[in-house]
C-alpha cells in the first residue's frame, strides 16, 4: 500500500486546528464567561471593584487546572488515534498481520482500534483469498501450457527430427551439412520446449518430493548458466502441504534465475535447514549484492505475496559471508501450524 | 540396406531378417502413443542395415502382448505411453523368458528419470533431442550387452534414497553401482521374485510409473500417497 496516500501532507488536504486545542480553548473560554456571568449575576456591584490581585490568580488557577485536565483526557483519546493512523499509513496487507496493541476497550478509541483491527483481519483474509485464487489460476494455466507444449509441439518436433535424419541418411554428400544444421536448430528448438515446460511446471516437484526437485533445479540452473551451485538439502524435512512446497520452488527458482541473470556472481549456494516449527531455504551468491536504493522486481514481489499465502516470511538482503546477495524464506511447518490450530481451540 | 518398409508395420519376413552382409539383423520393437513419432522412429530404425523393426505398438498393452508372441532383441520404448508409462512396460518385457533389451526415449531426459531407468532395468536412455543417429547407436550398443544410460548425480541419487525403504536403499545403492540383479538378489538373501516385487515398489515410490510429464490431475492423491506409511 502506497503509505502517503492519506497523509497530512497530501496537497488539497486543509489544515485544521487539533482536537486537543480545541477543546482546552473551548474549555478555558467557558470558563472565563462563567466566572464573568456568574459574578454579574450574583453582585453586579463588584463588577467595578473586581480585585486583580486575588481572584485573578484564582481564576489563572482554575483555567490552568482546566486546560491540564482537557489534555489528559483529551490525549488519552486522542493518542491512540494518532498510533491508529500511523498504523493504517504504514499497514501491509501482504505482510505479517500488525495490529493495534488493544485488549479491552477502556475508550471511543479503544473500541475504534478494535474495530480496526477486525477490519485489517478482514482484509487480510479477503486478499490471501484473491491472491490465492490468482496464483492457483496461474498455477492451472502453467500446467495447461506445459502440457500443451509436450504434447503437441514436443512431439511434432519430434517427428521432424526422425523425419531429417531419414533425410541426412540418403541425401547426396554436398547436402548432409546443411541437413545437419538444420537438424541442429530443431534439436535446439526441441530442448528449449522442453526447457519451459520444465520452468512452466517443475514435474520433479510433483514426482519425487521437494529435495530431489531442488536438486534438479540447481543442477539445471548449473548446466545452463556455467554457475556452481553448492547444495544442502536437510536430511530430514518435515511435512509441508503441496502449496508450500510449491512456493519454497518456486522462491528458489526465482532467486537462482536472479543470481543467474543480474548477480554476476560464479558461485552460489542453496540450504534447506529444517527445525521442527519452520523451514527456512537460503538462497546465496558472490556476486555485486544488492544495489543501492535497492527496489524488488514483480518477480520478488509475486515471491512475497506467495509466500504470505502459507505463512511464510520472505526477506531479501546482504549475504555477510559471501558478499552478496541472500533471500531467505522462512516457511511454518505442517506440525507447527497444527500446534497453533491447538492453541487457538483452547 | 536391403528393403525400404513402406507400410507402417512391416511384417518380419524370413530373409529381412538376415542384414546385407548375411548376419542376423537385430529384430527391434517400437512403442510410441503418437502416431507421427511412431511412424518416424520405425522408418529411422529400418533404414539400418544391421536392424530390423518387427512390429510397433501403440500401447504398452499391445507391445507386451506383441514381446510375448514373437522374439525381439530391443524394445525401443516412449517414456510417456498414455495410461502406462514405460517402466511399466520395462518391467513387464523383463519378466518374459527371454527378456528384450530396452531402450527408453523421453522429452525430459534427466537425473530422476535416468534413476527410474535404473530401477526399472532399462538398459538404454535416450533424449528426444538425440531420436537419430543417438537412437540407432544405442539400440546396437544396448544389443551387445552394454549399458546406456546418463550417470545420476550424487546429489539427485542422495535425495531419491531419502523417499525409500532401507533394505530398498540398499538396492537403490548397488543398481546405481551397476550390479547384476541375480547378484544383489543373493547378496541381500532374498529371491529374485523377492526383488522384483521390490523394484516395483520402489517405482512406485519414485512416481516413475506414472507416464504424465507434467503433472496432470495429480493433487490431493499424489500427497496422500506421498506421506502414506512406509514412504
Amino acid at each position: 500500500m502506497n503509505g502517503n496516500s492519506y497523509g497530512p501532507e497530501r496537497s488539497g488536504r486543509r489544515r485544521y486546528i487539533p482536537l486537543l486545542y480545541r477543546v482546552a480553548g473551548v474549555n478555558a473560554l467557558l470558563l472565563v464567561v462563567a466566572v464573568g456571568v456568574t459574578i454579574v449575576v450574583l453582585d453586579p456591584s463588584r463588577v467595578s471593584m473586581f480585585r486583580v490581585d486575588a481572584e485573578g490568580a484564582a481564576l489563572i488557577v482554575a483555567l490552568l487546572l482546566v486546560v491540564a485536565i482537557n489534555v489528559y483526557l483529551v490525549r488519552r483519546v486522542v493518542g491512540p488515534v494518532q498510533a491508529l493512523t500511523a498504523l493504517a499509513r504504514r499497514v501491509d496487507l501482504a505482510g505479517h498481520g500488525e495490529r493495534m496493541p488493544v485488549s479491552a476497550p477502556a475508550s471511543e478509541a479503544g473500541e475504534l482500534a478494535l474495530t480496526f483491527n477486525e477490519m485489517l483481519a478482514r482484509l487480510e483474509a479477503e486478499r490471501r483469498e484473491a491472491t490465492g485464487k490468482v496464483l492457483a489460476g496461474q498455477e492451472a494455466e502453467r500446467l495447461r501450457i506445459a502440457q500443451e507444449l509436450h504434447d503437441q509441439v514436443g512431439q511434432e518436433l519430434t517427428a521432424v527430427l526422425l523425419g531429417l535424419a531419414r533425410v541426412e541418411a540418403r541425401a547426396p554428400s554436398d547436402l548432409r551439412d546443411d541437413v545437419a544444421e538444420v537438424q541442429g536448430a530443431v534439436r535446439t528448438s526441441l530442448e528449449d520446449v522442453r526447457r519451459i515446460a520444465i520452468e512452466l511446471r517443475p514435474e520433479a516437484l510433483d514426482d519425487l518430493g521437494l529435495q530431489s526437485a531442488l536438486a534438479v533445479l540447481c543442477e539445471r540452473f548449473g548446466e545452463r548458466f556455467g554457475l556452481q551451485i553448492r547444495q544442502q538439502l536437510g536430511q530430514q524435512l518435515p511435512d509441508l502441504s503441496r502449496e508450500a512446497e510449491l512456493v519454497v520452488y518456486r522462491v528458489a527458482q526465482e532467486a537462482l534465475t536472479n543470481v543467474a541473470r543480474h548477480s554476476g556472481a560464479d558461485v552460489a549456494d542453496l540450504t534447506l535447514e529444517p527445525d521442527h516449527a519452520v523451514l527456512t531455504l537460503t538462497v546465496s551468491d558472490d556476486g555485486d549484492g544488492l544495489p543501492d536504493g535497492y527496489q524488488p522486481g514483480t518477480g520478488m514481489r509475486g515471491m512475497r505475496e506467495r509466500a504470505a499465502l502459507v505463512g511464510a516470511n520472505l526477506q531479501i538482503d546482504h549475504d555477510p559471508d559471501a558478499g552478496g546477495c541472500r533471500v531467505r524464506l522462512e516457511v511454518p511447518t505442517e506440525n507447527s501450524r497444527v500446534a497453533v490450530r491447538r492453541e487457538n481451540g483452547r | 540396406m536391403v528393403t525400404v518398409q513402406e507400410h507402417p508395420r512391416p511384417v518380419a519376413v524370413a530373409e529381412a531378417l538376415l542384414g546385407s552382409d548375411g548376419l542376423p539383423r537385430l529384430r527391434v520393437l517400437v512403442v510410441d502413443d503418437h502416431p507421427a513419432v511412431r511412424l518416424g522412429v520405425l522408418q529411422l530404425l529400418d533404414d539400418q542395415p544391421d536392424l530390423v523393426v518387427v512390429d510397433a505398438a501403440a500401447s504398452a498393452e499391445e507391445a507386451r502382448a506383441l514381446a510375448e508372441r514373437e522374439p525381439i532383441d530391443v524394445a525401443v520404448v516412449d517414456y510417456q505411453l498414455g495410461s502406462r508409462s514405460g517402466l511399466w512396460l520395462t518391467r513387464m518385457l523383463k519378466r518374459l523368458e527371454r527378456p528384450p533389451r530396452v531402450v527408453i526415449y523421453s522429452a525430459y531426459c534427466d537425473g530422476p528419470l535416468a534413476a527410474a531407468c535404473v530401477v526399472a532395468g532399462a538398459d538404454g536412455l535416450v533424449s528426444k533431442g538425440g531420436v537419430g543417429a543417438e537412437l540407432c547407436d544405442a539400440v546396437r550398443a544396448v544389443a551387445r550387452g552394454h549399458s546406456r544410460l546418463p550417470i545420476v548425480p550424487p546429489t539427485l541419487a542422495g535425495a531419491m534414497r531419502r523417499r525409500l525403504g532401507p533394505d530398498e536403499q540398499a538396492i537403490f545403492g548397488m543398481l546405481l553401482a551397476g550390479i547384476d540383479p541375480s547378484e544383489i538378489a543373493s547378496t541381500l538373501g532374498i529371491s529374485p521374485a523377492g526383488l522384483d516385487s521390490r523394484r516395483w515398489a520402489m517405482l512406485h515410490k519414485l512416481e516413475a510409473l506414472r507416464p504424465d510429464p507434467v503433472g496432470a490431475q495429480r493433487g490431493g492423491e499424489r500427497t496422500a500417497r506421498r506421506r502414506s506409511p512406509g514412504c
